[in-house]
């Protein structure tokens, strides 16, 4: 392969390709798929799934296995829930407050309650818990199948070789995948929502406890081992220990996960925050779309600080860290007011430590911790308040912004949606992106291009980037979609991927230069990109759809947003990792700052914004279905179709389709980045 | 009586050592064997006699498979052929649970780059061994308290690893392997990661607390002043041979080959010869109103023999003469280099 010389390599493809389209034109199986050769799947996914529904009350596999699971897990998440929403809101409020005051400090803990109280505010005290409910239930069970697997995947090579490549499956299979065979065997309801989050968050807590025990340091296994440790001492005492900072993010990752399924979980009967995000986004409401999905942010912001905590404190100190706490910025300390307040609270804060300190010393020696004398008190406020009947935060105090955003976005509207009948605003820029670019490019490649020059396309990409092995993935995979019945749908979501993969780089890319090159804009940019990542994907939606409706122009934007982040910061990573000397000489042959960034720096970062391309087109990607549910056509829709019109099959094709096509991409990307890579260091 | 024997260690690293082993020809060098088999020869027939309360000093440069033999003893690395003997049994034909036993209670280490444990206070580092022999947590805190007195860490036990400078941390290795009150101390390159005035305070430090422990001490270096400073004797290794065992004084005295006499260049002879090294035969001295420790290093010989002709008896720790050392002898030792 590498004897060929690339330009007779590239030439020689063309020719091919360009043959190809000629012969093509004579030969109709090469130019459409062949219908006849589609392996018609679709139909026996629909009787197996009738057989289901029939035999869900006789068959044993129900009866002993699915039925028994479900009512445990039902019964636990209800159980929770009902205590969530049983215990008066401010004792779950303080409670929060408490636990994170003594995880981390008041800054925390006031954080964590300004989110909860939000929550209340915002009249979706209910469905938080609900969503809080099955998300703890969730995220416990993974934890409790993902650690231990974890462990077992560090101690046993083989293990780590047959779940290291599930994982990676499980990470570039598009959450929806997920929820066709839950669906199936559990129907629609809490349990199976609850199941589908629980699968969907366990990578990351298998892998990052595997990652963390492996990479404890060969001198501390040689030195519990030097001691006479039992390799189950070794384990508890050392490997565990040291690993749970790693172990501990893994939660964190965990949590995330979880949450950014909340609302497609809705989809299979979740209840909660996402329900109203759904039942809103369906009836176009706005207004409390967007609030539910502001709650979703609230509650994923409150549980990453809160795990993030967590896993801070695991690297431990002897004595507890400076716990200043200024309320107001330094330039207010002539401030009297200011200072009677700062006053106040520090005043407050000794005098419950010595509250703490005092029940704490009334508690029998057994129990007596931070902890025990905190569920005290919890329990002591909660009595009142319980004998009181408060339990619900109280309607009344609504401040909803459901309203005003509802007016806004009728004023957008009828404002911005075509500004005068100038042929200028939201509703013309849409139609010019459909008409102009989206409609053609989808008719050129599934009308004009034959579906085997595509497949060649891919063959010669595979061929030059990675290896035979590649190759012929590649090539199965991308029959697979045709075999499916897929791939007019397949090329619909091929090119809106395109485009927007291409709008990203050309965004993204000079981003991120720039904030490499500026560490104003770099700061600027850095908690901007954070929160894009952590907002729930549905939320982008919300606004999109506000401003160009339904279809595949609000799928392009919300992929847009959703997926620029990792192009954008991991140039700017890329370019600062450039090592210093290598800048200085450049500068010190009279290079300008262009000629530097152009011929020195973005060379040597482009193994990074490689990588961030990869990531940001397996982003788009994902981002497919989602666009699907707001009326973007292709594999997405057909998906959402499927689901909507009781056509399992459909669904099931169009997922597969989808998985294909996703694989192929990601894994050229992927050998074309370890190329760079490889050049790049070869280069240093 | 030695407590430890190594008899004919070998280590070879390779996908098959054993089968190299057995067709391994006496003649080939490292580098050959190398090339021919792909296995490297770690250590290579090593046997060596150690005694009881020494501190017993494994010299080499770096790859010379000194840290290799060090973990062949407690079988932290298995050694591919050979035996090892401590206290009469042989610890290569241990089982598993007897060699657990033999790291809980006769065997301890400290190594290069101190291992603590991070996640534990310095006091918990301290007791890991007893903790995990199973020793109760009232005792071994109070055990261990006293341990930190001895290396003069009382104050840092609720401490974390990470908050000690880079010589406390090593004391708490120390600590930690002298906890279980270990008949037999491994220590690999325990000081090498430190400053040099830090080096020699803990130097120092181990020679004055194995005044009162009288512990066998294994101790693994590749600075050779510190090898002569802290051993009784010393073997000195190179491409997994040992070529040489001795006391520093004979093996400043009398360097076995090239390789040994390229470590004692730099020695400042003075300061190690003694008397005992360079003294002709007793019947030899010639004055008597005067006599000299045999220990005497040649730098506090030189005052003595300077004034005068006459050759000085030595005398042992009984005060029987001997040997007699005289000017000249003393001008020729330190010429020698």
């Amino acid at each position: 392969m590498t004897s060929l010389k690339s330009r007779s390599y590239w030439l020689l493809s063309l020719g091919l390709v360009v043959l190809l389209f000629v012969v093509a034109q004579q030969l109709p199986q090469l130019q459409l798929f062949p219908e006849d050769w589609n392996l018609g799947w679709r139909e026996p996914i629909n009787d197996f799934k009738r057989w289901v529904v029939i035999n869900r009350t006789t068959h044993w596999l129900f009866l002993l296995i699915f039925e028994p699971l479900s009512a445990v897990l039902d019964f636990v998440i209800r159980f929770v829930e009902d205590v969530l929403l049983w215990l008066p809101w401010p004792i779950i409020v303080l409670g929060f407050f408490l636990s994170a005051n003594k995880i981390s400090g008041l800054r925390l803990a006031l954080l964590v309650t300004a989110c909860l109280v939000l929550m209340g505010l915002f009249g979706l005290w209910k469905e938080s818990m609900q969503t809080l409910a099955l998300m703890s239930i969730s995220v416990i069970v993974s934890l409790l199948i993902g650690v231990p697997l974890g462990i077992w995947a560090a101690q046993n090579d083989r293990v780590d070789a047959i779940l290291r490549p599930i994982l990676d499956a499980m990470q570039t299979v598009p959450i929806f995948v997920y929820l066709i065979p839950v669906l199936l065997f559990f129907g629609v309801a809490r349990v199976p929502s609850a199941i589908a989050t629980i699968v969907y968050a366990l990578p990351p807590a298998i892998r990052l406890t595997n990652l963390g025990i492996r990479g404890v340091s060969a001198d501390l296994l040689e030195a519990a081992d030097a001691f006479g440790s039992t390799a189950r001492q070794r384990m508890r005492k050392v490997q565990i220990p040291v690993a749970m900072p790693s172990i501990l993010t893994g939660v964190n990752q965990t949590i995330m996960m979880a949450l950014s399924i909340v609302v497609l979980a809705a989809l299979i009967g979740s209840g909660g925050l996402g329900d109203v995000v759904l039942k809103s986004l369906r009836r176009l409401r706005v207004g409390s779309a967007l609030e539910a999905g502001l709650a979703i942010v609230v509650m994923a912001i409150l549980l990453d600080r809160f795990s993030a905590a967590l896993g801070q404190r695991s690297i431990q100190f002897s004595q507890p860290q400076f716990q200043g706490f200024r309320l107001f910025p330094a330039s207010w300390q002539a401030n009297g007011f200011a200072q009677r307040i700062e006053g106040a609270i520090d005043a407050l804060y000794v005098r419950s430590g010595n509250l703490n300190a005092w029940i704490k010393s009334r508690l029998p020696e057994r129990f007596r911790s931070d902890w025990a004398s905190m569920l005290l008190v919890c329990a002591v406020v909660a009595i009142p308040l319980l004998l009181l009947g408060i339990d619900n935060f109280p309607r009344d105090w609504n401040i909803g912004i459901s309203k005003p955003v509802d007016n806004l976005v009728e004023w957008m509207r009828v404002n911005l949606y075509n500004i005068g009948d100038s042929g200028i605003g939201t509703g013309p820029f849409r139609d010019f992106l459909i008409v102009q670019i989206f409609l053609p490019l989808t008719n050129f490649l599934t009308n004009v291009v034959p579906w085997t020059v595509i497949v060649l396309i891919a063959t010669v990409l595979a061929f030059r980037t990675g290896n035979w092995k590649l190759t012929i993935g590649v090539v199965l995979m991308l029959v697979f979609v045709g075999l499916l019945g897929m791939w007019g749908f397949a090329m619909d979501t091929l090119g809106q991927t395109l485009i927007a993969v291409v709008l990203c780089i050309l965004l993204g890319i000079p981003l991120g230069i720039w904030a490499s090159r500026n560490d104003t804009v770099d700061q600027l940019l850095r908690p901007v990109l954070d929160l894009l990542q952590t907002i729930p994907i549905f939320v982008y939606l919300v606004p999109v759809i506000m401003l160009f409706g339904t279809g595949s122009v609000a799928g392009l934007i919300a992929s847009l947003v959703y997926s620029i982040a990792p192009v954008v910061r991991l140039t700017n990573l890329g370019i600062r990792k450039v090592d210093e000397t290598v800048k200085e000489s450049a500068t010190a042959f009279g290079s300008t700052g262009w000629q530097r960034l152009i011929k020195v720096e973005v060379p040597l970062a482009l193994p990074e914004i490689m990588l961030g391309i990869n990531q940001t087109t397996m982003m788009v990607l994902a981002m497919v279905i989602i666009a699907g549910l707001v009326g973007a056509t292709g594999l997405g829709l057909e998906v959402i179709q499927g689901f909507a019109n009781d056509n399992l099959g459909r669904s099931v094709e169009a997922g597969l389709a989808m998985v294909m096509l996703a694989m192929v991409i990601d894994r050229i990307a992927q050998a074309w980045a370890d190329k760079a890579a490889e050049a790049a260091n070869l280069k240093a | 009586m030695s407590i430890v024997q190594l008899r004919n260690i070998w280590k070879i690293f390779g996908p098959t050592p054993q089968h190299v082993l057995k067709n391994i020809s006496p003649q080939a060098s490292r580098a050959e064997i190398q090339a021919e088999t792909g296995h490297v020869v770690a250590v290579r027939d090593v046997s060596l006699d150690i005694a009881e309360g020494e501190i017993f000093v494994v010299m080499g440069l770096s790859g010379s498979g000194k840290s290799t033999l060090i973990r062949c003893l407690s079988r932290l690395i298995e050694p591919t052929g050979g035996d090892v003997i401590i206290n009469g049994q042989n610890v290569t034909e241990m089982n598993e649970t007897d060699l657990r036993d033999l790291r809980r209670n006769t065997v301890s280490m400290v190594f290069q780059r101190f291992g603590l444990f991070p996640h534990r206070r310095v006091i918990d580092n301290v007791a890991y061994g007893l903790e995990v022999r199973g020793v109760d947590a009232a005792e071994r805190y109070a055990h261990c308290a006293e341990i930190l007195k001895l290396v003069d860490l009382q104050d840092w036990g609720n401490h974390y690893p990470h908050e000690l400078s880079g010589g406390m941390q090593q004391r708490v290795g120390l600590a930690r392997a002298l906890a279980v009150d270990p008949q037999i101390m491994l220590c690999d390159e325990p000081f090498s990661a430190l400053d040099p005035l830090i080096r020699r305070d803990m130097q120092n430090e181990l020679l004055h607390l194995q005044k009162t422990l009288k512990k066998t001490m294994i101790f693994i270096t590749h600075d050779f002043l510190e090898a002569l400073k802290l051993g009784d004797r010393i073997a000195i290794m190179k491409d997994g041979v040992v070529v040489q065992v001795g006391t520093p004084q004979q093996i400043v005295a009398n360097p076995a080959d090239a390789y040994v006499r390229e470590f004692i260049q730099d020695v400042p002879r003075s300061r190690v010869l003694t008397a005992e090294t360079i003294m002709g035969p007793a019947n030899a001295a010639t004055a008597t109103d005067q006599s000299i420790p045999a220990h005497t290093t040649l730098e506090e010989l030189i005052p003595l023999v300077a004034p005068t002709d006459a050759a000085l008896p030595v005398v042992n720790g009984n005060g029987e003469v001997v040997g007699a050392v005289d000017r000249a002898a003393v001008l020729q030792a330190l010429a020698a280099a």
